[in-house]
């Protein structure tokens, strides 16, 4: 019998509400604690995914009723992938220059609009990716040092 | 995967009206080990609808061995198979559906049986108490075969008032 080189993968999906982020989260961090990422870079990847997901939600779906967001996760060598799908009832691409801290913080500019900066800062790539098939799709992506062995 | 409004395709036709239940699907490869990731996402639904701590005890229990089941069994070892995972979010419940790709289908006689611990002492295999296991621990479990062919399982557990 041959040993079939499948790399390991999961996919999900769950309706365009608030807080079924929190479960994509946990089954994320579940899948990279399973491929040995370490606790830090696990922590680092569930804030960026909650961050992407609540924008799928709130921008990409616009929060309608019955549109869902999947979530497609593929490690590949050291790099783990994940793809964030929505249907595009928006398209949206981030603000282009986020306003200053000091701004939001003197009550002149929303408070959020950071998260795309925020995911930037947490994993080693974030970006829309091309969505050949309509809606949004917004890719991030974690590395770790050593090679991940197929398991 | 594709997106729809209908939950994917994956969700029964029969399901409850879509006002009322929220679905989480999962997809998984049958590797023994990736049941934890199905454990994860059921607990972290479950303590949202507010299960107590044992409750959920009980359902990650249940549903580890619904997917080693569904991977060793039905889906025979084979990664490239997928277990299907439904969760499906109701207003006083929580359902549970794990569906393989039915390389070898159970028999009515495994479902129903309840094995005698004295049998188990000359067995070499002491498996055999996983669905036993999982009608003592859920409110509901049902068996049937899933609309890709294969095996399936809907386990509920209700959420006290």
């Amino acid at each position: 019998m041959t040993v079939p080189s499948l790399q390991p993968s999961i996919e999900l999906s769950f309706p365009s509400e608030l807080g079924y982020e929190k479960v994509a989260r946990d089954a994320v961090a579940a899948f990279a604690r399973r491929l040995g990422f370490d606790g830090e870079k696990i922590e680092d990847l569930k804030t960026a995914l909650g961050e992407a997901c609540i924008n799928a939600i709130e921008h990409g779906n616009a929060h309608t009723p019955g549109l869902r967001i999947a979530v497609s996760c593929i490690c590949e060598g050291e790099r783990l992938t994940i793809e964030i799908h929505d249907n595009g009832v928006r398209s949206y691409t981030g603000h282009a220059t986020p306003a200053a801290i000091e701004q939001k913080l003197r009550g002149l500019a929303p408070m959020r609009g950071m998260g795309l900066l925020m995911i930037t800062e947490l994993v080693d790539e974030a970006g829309f990716a091309a969505s050949p098939n309509g809606g949004n799709v917004f890719r991030l992506a974690v590395y770790r040092r050593r090679p991940i062995v197929a398991q | 995967m594709r997106l729809g409004a209908d939950g994917g395709g994956m969700t029964s036709p029969n399901s409850e009206p879509e006002s009322l239940e929220r679905i989480v699907e999962l997809r998984l490869p049958s590797r023994l080990g990736y049941e934890k990731i199905a454990m994860d996402a059921a607990t972290s639904l479950a303590r949202r609808m507010g299960f107590a701590t044992d409750r959920v005890e009980a359902l990650r229990t249940a549903l580890a061995e619904a997917v080693t089941n569904a991977i060793e069994h039905g889906n025979a070892h084979d990664s490239a198979m997928k277990v299907m995972v439904v969760l499906a979010v109701r207003p006083d419940e929580l359902s549970v559906t794990v569906a393989d790709q039915g390389r070898k289908h159970l028999d009515t006689e495994q479902t129903t049986l309840t094995p005698k611990i004295e049998d188990s002492f000359d067995k070499p295999d002491k498996g055999g108490w996983g669905i036993w296991l999982i009608r003592e621990l859920m409110d509901e479990v049902e068996f049937s075969t899933a609309p890709s062919g294969g095996n399936q399982v809907r386990m509920v557990i209700h959420l006290e008032a």
